[in-house]
């Protein structure tokens, strides 16, 4: 199978208002009709993952599940764009297990592999942060510490 | 990775617009749940075309080179109505469509703002008059190269939204089989449910009437005992409990009626009469004729109708299959009628020049498949050299008793001729009758019966006239193997069709045996001799016998009600848990009824006066 996927900095690219509206128009059109093609869902959902909006990418992330529920032919794909939408939602643990169950699957996936190391690169980041404050706080309690046996050494 | 979640902590706590919603929460919940699905390889459409190929073919922006281009050509984009009613029609991009309006406007002013010198010059040429692309403009190389990929694009994108939409016209598709099976399913138990409420009501109508008689004859019996056996002749097929009503299909026939069969209460009634091959095809529903079966040289003798199958024999020996659905009014039919007279004068011919088959070697008889004109004929199955007085058939399996004095089995499948079975060869060879009932005088010696032709005159009808009565067998029917004959030597045989040979004969009647019918514990015979008389299969003896004044010509039963056609203008009806009989006359025939059957508590008669009438029982 081809893999058609976007890259990570192809999400980061969002879509004008008026393409967004009329993405949203055609889903709620078929939506009011009752029948919603895969693939309107899809381009609701993808333009909704590509805008910067917090709000907009949980509704897409969860256009995708339903998706995912919905279509076991294209839960494969599906799974690249979750791990898509929670990378860029910020939930890196989550993009990270779906990301490497679809690594499981496609081992050779370019986009798949990048989208592994940019979540890596994230996560050694905050990882990063999260030492530096929990060395700034170990710092802090020492000099706390100190402080205090030092008063009480004075008295 | 501690440290990770721990570096995330200010990130939320110091970027306040971040707040964590419900639907977050659901999000990150459902993770697990959607990790555990299996993802099978991707199939049909999802291989073909990804998810991003059909975005990129959908999107608005997937337009806009088309317009640009057409924009720079002075073509009107609008104008194009063609390709716009078609999309609109399909309703799937429709909505797409209109708004493309709202985002090319602002395209269109960023194309005009990059370009803006040649824009101008064309701009002016637009002014000048719609143009066409011939119209002598330069685009220049890279434009032309630019635009022919452009196009190439395009129709690729075309391709990807062409997949896209037959397949899910192709799913479409599937859920409209799986609803409709699943309709089929749920009228199947609703039918299911009218006939156990149908069943129900017989069975309390059956347990009162008993509470009634044994409180009126003040007898206690013990246990009140309900019959399970169900109603009709019939032990599947719709029904319908009919409303209370007496109509009547209009007078088509003009001779005496010779059978009748229907397929469902309100359903459809073929019925044949005298000296007319044409069976007629009635709607019960409207009460009209829908048309005729055509293809018999003489009187139809015996119909049977299941759902759309209808099987009629007659006196040219021939049974013919029918498909009721392809009944029509049109077709012509005088042709058929023209060759009604030399019908018996042909018939009497065979009689004498054609040697009686016997044994298993005629199931070679011609089955001739006359399917070949559209009519409503299936098949025709020959080999009968007299008339085929009853037929009976349940799914595949048909048997045949004819005046040749013979009964076959057919296998409706290929039609072929299965068995044979001699009836002169049982009377010659008697089974072990039961002792005590065996029939001084009978109507015939065997030998007597194979002499000639078999035709004994009716005792009179209420009306004083009478017939030739011909039919040798008069009644079959058959419940798997076994299978039971009513014929003219006064005798209801027992045959095992696995052998075909008869291994019970019941001898009690001194006429012929006009009809019959059995269910697990009784065989029930009319005959000549102006009697019903009920027999006990267990014993082979005569349970009971009902006496009339005059020949009992037709005759169904279930448990609770016997319904006879007694030579008289009013349908004779024997209530078999209060013995009590009762009479259909009002706006009844006015001659005697010679043909009936019923379904539930919908009865069709059939008279010497032509007429066919519906009661509600």
């Amino acid at each position: 199978m081809p893999t058609e996927l976007p890259y990570a900095a192809d999400a980061e690219v969002s879509l004008s208002y008026d393409e967004l509206e009329v993405l949203r128009l055609q889903y709620q059109k078929e939506l009011s009709q009752s029948h919603v093609t895969t693939q309107t869902k899809f381009n609701y959902a993808w333009g909704l993952v590509k805008s910067p909006m917090r709000e907009h990418q949980a509704e897409g992330v969860r256009l995708l599940q339903e998706l995912y529920r919905a279509e076991p032919s294209r839960r494969r794909e599906c799974l690249y764009y979750l791990s898509l939408g929670h990378y860029k939602m910020g939930n890196y643990d989550e993009a990270k297990r779906f990301n490497s169950l679809l690594m499981e699957k496609e081992p050779t996936n370019l986009q798949a592999q990048s989208l592994a190391s940019l979540i890596d690169q994230r996560i050694t980041k905050e990882g990063y942060i999260g030492m530096a404050i929990a060395g700034g706080a170990a710092a802090l309690g020492t000099i706390l510490l100190a402080s205090l046996i030092r008063r009480a050494t004075r008295k | 990775m501690d440290f990770a979640t721990l570096g995330r902590a200010p990130m939320h706590l110091s970027l306040g617009r971040r707040r964590i919603t419900s639907r977050d929460l659901q999000i990150v919940e459902a993770t697990d749940e959607l990790l555990s699905e299996e993802v099978p390889e991707p199939d049909g459409v999802a291989q073909n075309v990804s998810l991003l190929r059909g975005f990129n073919a959908t999107i608005p922006s997937a337009e806009k080179s088309r317009i640009r281009r057409r924009q720079t050509r002075n073509v009107d984009a609008p104008r194009l109505g063609l390709k716009r009613l078609g999309m609109s029609a399909r309703g799937m991009l429709g909505g797409e469509e209109d708004h493309d309006g709202e985002s090319v406007a602002s395209e269109e002013d960023v194309v005009y703002i990059s370009n803006s010198e040649t824009r101008g010059r064309k701009s002016k040429g637009k002014r000048r008059g719609r143009q066409s692309l011939s119209a002598g403009k330069t685009f220049g190389r890279e434009e032309l190269l630019r635009q022919t990929q452009e196009i190439e694009r395009d129709k690729e994108n075309l391709h990807v939204r062409r997949t896209l939409i037959n397949s899910e016209i192709v799913e479409i598709t599937n859920k409209i089989e799986a609803l409709d099976a699943m309709r089929a399913k749920l009228e199947h138990d609703l039918l299911k449910l009218q006939e156990d409420e149908l069943e129900l009501d017989d069975e309390l109508e059956g347990v009162k009437e008993r509470l009634e008689l044994e409180e009126s004859t003040s007898r206690t019996r013990g246990v009140v005992h309900v019959d399970h056996i169900q109603s009709s002749r019939r032990r599947k097929g719709p029904a319908f409990l009919p409303s209370e009503h007496d109509e009547l299909p209009p007078a088509g026939h003009s001779t005496p009626i010779t059978a009748l069969d229907f397929s469902e209460p309100y359903g459809t009634l073929v019925s044949a009469s005298q000296e007319d091959s044409q069976p007629r095809v009635w709607d019960l529903l409207t009460g009209e004729e829908v048309g005729r079966l055509r293809g018999h040289q003489g009187t139809v003798k015996c119909v049977q109708v299941e759902d759309q199958v209808c099987l009629t024999g007659g006196e040219d020996g021939t049974v013919h299959v029918w498909d009721l659905r392809r009944v029509d009014d049109d077709d012509e039919w005088e042709g058929a009628m023209l060759s009604l007279s030399d019908v018996a004068e042909e018939d009497e011919s065979q009689d004498g020049g054609v040697v009686k088959t016997n044994g298993i070697r005629s199931g070679s008889s011609k089955p001739s498949s006359v399917s070949e004109r559209d009519g409503p004929c299936i098949r025709v199955l020959e080999g009968h050299t007299k008339t085929v007085s009853t037929l009976y058939f349940e799914d595949e399996c048909l048997v045949t008793g004819a005046s040749d004095k013979t009964m076959r089995q057919w296998d409706l499948n290929t039609g072929q001729c299965v068995m044979t079975m001699d009836i002169l060869w049982a009377i010659s060879h008697p089974t072990a009758a039961i002792p005590g009932n065996a029939l001084p005088n009978h109507l015939f010696s065997g030998a007597a019966a194979a002499a000639g032709t078999f035709a004994v005159p009716t005792p009179p009808y209420a009306d004083g006239t009478w017939d030739m009565y011909e039919d040798f067998v008069g009644a079959v029917q058959f419940w798997g193997y076994a299978l039971v004959s009513g014929s003219g030597d006064g005798a209801v045989r027992m045959w095992d069709m696995r052998t075909g040979q008869p291994h019970r004969t019941l001898l009690g009647h001194t006429g012929p045996v006009t009809c019959l019918q059995f269910d697990e514990l009784h065989v029930i015979s009319g005959s000549l001799d102006k009697s019903i008389r009920i027999w006990d299969l267990r014993t082979g003896g005569i349970f009971e016998t009902l006496k009339y004044d005059h020949a009992v010509s037709a005759l169904q039963f279930d448990t609770r009600k016997i319904v006879a056609a007694t030579g008289e203008n009013g349908v004779k009806i024997y209530n078999r848990t209060s013995m009590q009989h009762s009479t259909l006359m009002t706006n009844g025939h006015m001659k005697p009824v010679e043909r009936l059957r019923y379904m539930d508590r919908y009865l069709v008669s059939g008279a010497r006066d032509s007429t066919v009438k519906i009661w509600a029982l």
